[in-house]
């Protein structure tokens, strides 16, 4: 396992397009939570919003630089044949996913936390200006708030997560674009879903099923008792699809011809 | 058996003589969807020589070198390196070097940065990389992206890293593809140093004529099978068998009185035909009575090619025979 962990270092830290995506992540996650916390207005006390949801709004757009950095960079090897080149070098295949997974968790892990800590300061900087001041009940943002410090502690485990999931579906798949765009089905469609079914049972259903929004009530910090999964509850959702994809994808891996 | 890392030296090159430097393939048979790929492949590859792989295309050689290498399983069969299945080595390039698409490498990426990582997968160093770049004359190229390499490069490319575990057995897919003649000479004296060293060689091409100098052995294969598994010499010999070449000013004639004893005559050029069915005295003798002029009588010396043509031939003949009767 070790080979196989360094040779996958070894090609990820050579693949020039994995740190332009480590640093889009970073970059468009904390932009995008500052633009969502412009657009916003608290005029006067009780308005009602979850200032640390909205600083973090970003992670909706830094999943799909995750998911395309874990399809191209580790899962992209179909598409040129290399994934052969890999396998005769590394016969044992679980280990190679095993090693690919572990090699972009430890890539994507530093990426997202900067990632949370600019949307935070972004939040902490823009939200004042828009109302959400200590007078209109909205204290500056902070990581000393358990609550916030949570939000930001999933943040980054939940791209984290997005990564390995979408690496799960890349070897399932084998085909870079429809890895990409299985992910970002299952994460945007999913998302939005249970918009459009009317009845109420089934709308609960599939919010509670859909890896994202229950995946992202870890960055809730109020109504919490109002959220049809509780923060952590939510997270395992997501964690029971990354779980599914890596063991799909492992198993085929293993069976299939390469 | 203790693992050969652990054993001393002398240990080791003895363990590698007597079972590491053979490739076996035995009654390998898959199926892709309608098409039988392999239908009973058996050979087995020995140190010491080059083997060439040898078919048209679509006759198996890719397919069996895939299942040799763990990368596709076969229905029926098994295939072993070194008395051992693929899947089962630990450092598998520093047994088997293979090259099996050149332009399997991620284009993104330099050619000394590709081997880099498939060095640290067999837990050797940047060192040996350089060696096996200079061993190639891959040379400052090295350092570029590799989807900018022409096909020779990276044939050169592949080659390198087939080399980087210096393995005792080789397996090169189509190696000459692409390359200059430079690039084809280049690679038939190292092919034949390798095997020198007492490696185990397997070179598989389409087109015979790349082998000819190259290989002492030939494994031909037609339709998913062996059709012919023969030292190159003895393959020439059976093929040049009853063959003359008659140098005649006269050829009309020559061919007249041959066809009335029925030899089969073929013109090969324009003073020059290839006689079968009769024997060179007889000809000579036939001639003489006919009173026709001729400048040279020899047994004709066929060329690997013809060889092989008459081979593959006859296989698909047979295969087209079988497959109507069984209609």
């Amino acid at each position: 396992m070790r080979r196989e962990l360094r040779a996958e270092w070894t090609k990820l830290r050579t693949e020039p397009g994995a740190g332009w995506l480590l640093t889009a992540l970073a970059v468009l996650t904390a932009a995008a939570g500052a633009a969502v916390c412009a657009s916003v207005t608290c005029p006067a006390a009780g308005c009602g919003h979850d200032t640390v949801r909205l600083a973090l709004a970003g992670v909706q757009v830094g999943q799909a630089v995750a998911a395309v950095l874990a399809v191209l960079v580790a899962g992209g090897e179909y598409g040129t044949g290399m994934i052969r080149t890999t396998l005769t070098a590394m016969p044992r295949r679980g280990a190679v996913l095993a090693a690919k997974g572990a090699v972009l968790t430890g890539v994507t892990l530093p990426a997202a936390v900067l990632a949370v800590l600019g949307s935070l300061l972004a939040g902490r900087l823009v939200l004042p200006g828009r109302g959400f001041t200590a007078a209109h009940g909205h204290p500056p943002l902070s990581l000393a708030d358990g609550p916030t410090l949570r939000a930001a502690a999933g943040s980054v485990l939940y791209l984290a997560l997005v990564a390995l999931l979408s690496l799960g579906i890349a070897f399932a798949v084998r085909d870079t674009a429809a890895a990409i765009g299985a992910v970002l089905g299952l994460l945007y469609a999913s998302a939005v879903l249970p918009l459009m079914v009317g009845d109420p049972d089934w709308q609960l259903v599939l919010w509670r099923l859909s890896p994202s929004n229950a995946g992202l009530s870890v960055q809730a910090t109020v109504n919490l008792d109002g959220l049809p999964l509780g923060p952590w509850a939510g997270l395992g959702v997501l964690v029971a699809w990354t779980a599914a994809a890596l063991a799909g994808g492992g198993l085929l891996l293993r069976v299939r011809d390469a | 058996m203790a693992p050969p890392r652990d054993a001393p030296a002398a240990d080791r090159a003895l363990a590698c003589d007597v079972m590491e430097t053979t490739i076996e393939v035995a009654g390998l048979r898959k199926r892709y969807g309608p098409t039988l790929a392999l239908d009973g492949m058996t050979f087995t590859v020995t140190p010491g020589r080059v083997t060439g792989f040898v078919g048209p295309n679509g006759a198996g050689k890719s397919t069996t070198m895939r299942v040799v290498l763990g990368l596709d399983a076969a229905d029926e069969g098994a295939a072993l390196v070194g008395g051992r299945p693929y899947r089962s080595l630990r450092d598998p390039l520093r047994h088997v070097g293979a090259l099996l698409d050149a332009g399997a490498l991620q284009p993104s990426r330099t050619g000394r940065n590709h081997l880099l990582w498939l060095a640290h997968s067999q837990g050797l160093g940047v060192r040996r990389v350089d060696e096996v770049i200079d061993l190639v004359g891959l040379g400052p190229a090295a350092r570029r992206r590799a989807g900018g390499y022409s096909l020779g490069m990276r044939q050169r490319l592949g080659i390198a890293a087939a080399l980087l575990g210096d393995p005792p057995i080789l397996m090169l897919d189509e190696p000459f593809n692409g390359l200059d003649p430079e690039g084809m000479v280049w690679i038939r004296r190292l092919l034949g140093s390798l095997a020198a060293e007492g490696r185990a060689v397997l070179v598989s091409s389409h087109l015979m004529s790349e082998l000819e100098d190259t290989a002492g052995h030939v494994v031909v294969v037609g339709r998913g099978r062996v059709v012919a598994d023969a030292a190159v010499a003895d393959l020439i010999a059976a093929a040049s068998r009853d063959r003359v070449t008659l140098r005649t000013s006269d050829r009309a004639a020559a061919m007249t009185v041959l066809a009335g004893v029925g030899a089969a005559v073929t013109v090969s050029d324009r003073d020059t035909v290839t006689v079968s069915g009769v024997p060179a005295e007889r000809v000579v003798g036939l001639l003489n009575a006919g009173g026709v002029p001729f400048s040279e009588v020899a047994a004709h010396r066929a060329t690997l090619e013809e060889a092989y043509m008459e081979l593959t031939r006859d296989a698909v003949e047979f295969r087209a025979a079988s497959g109507g009767a069984a209609r």
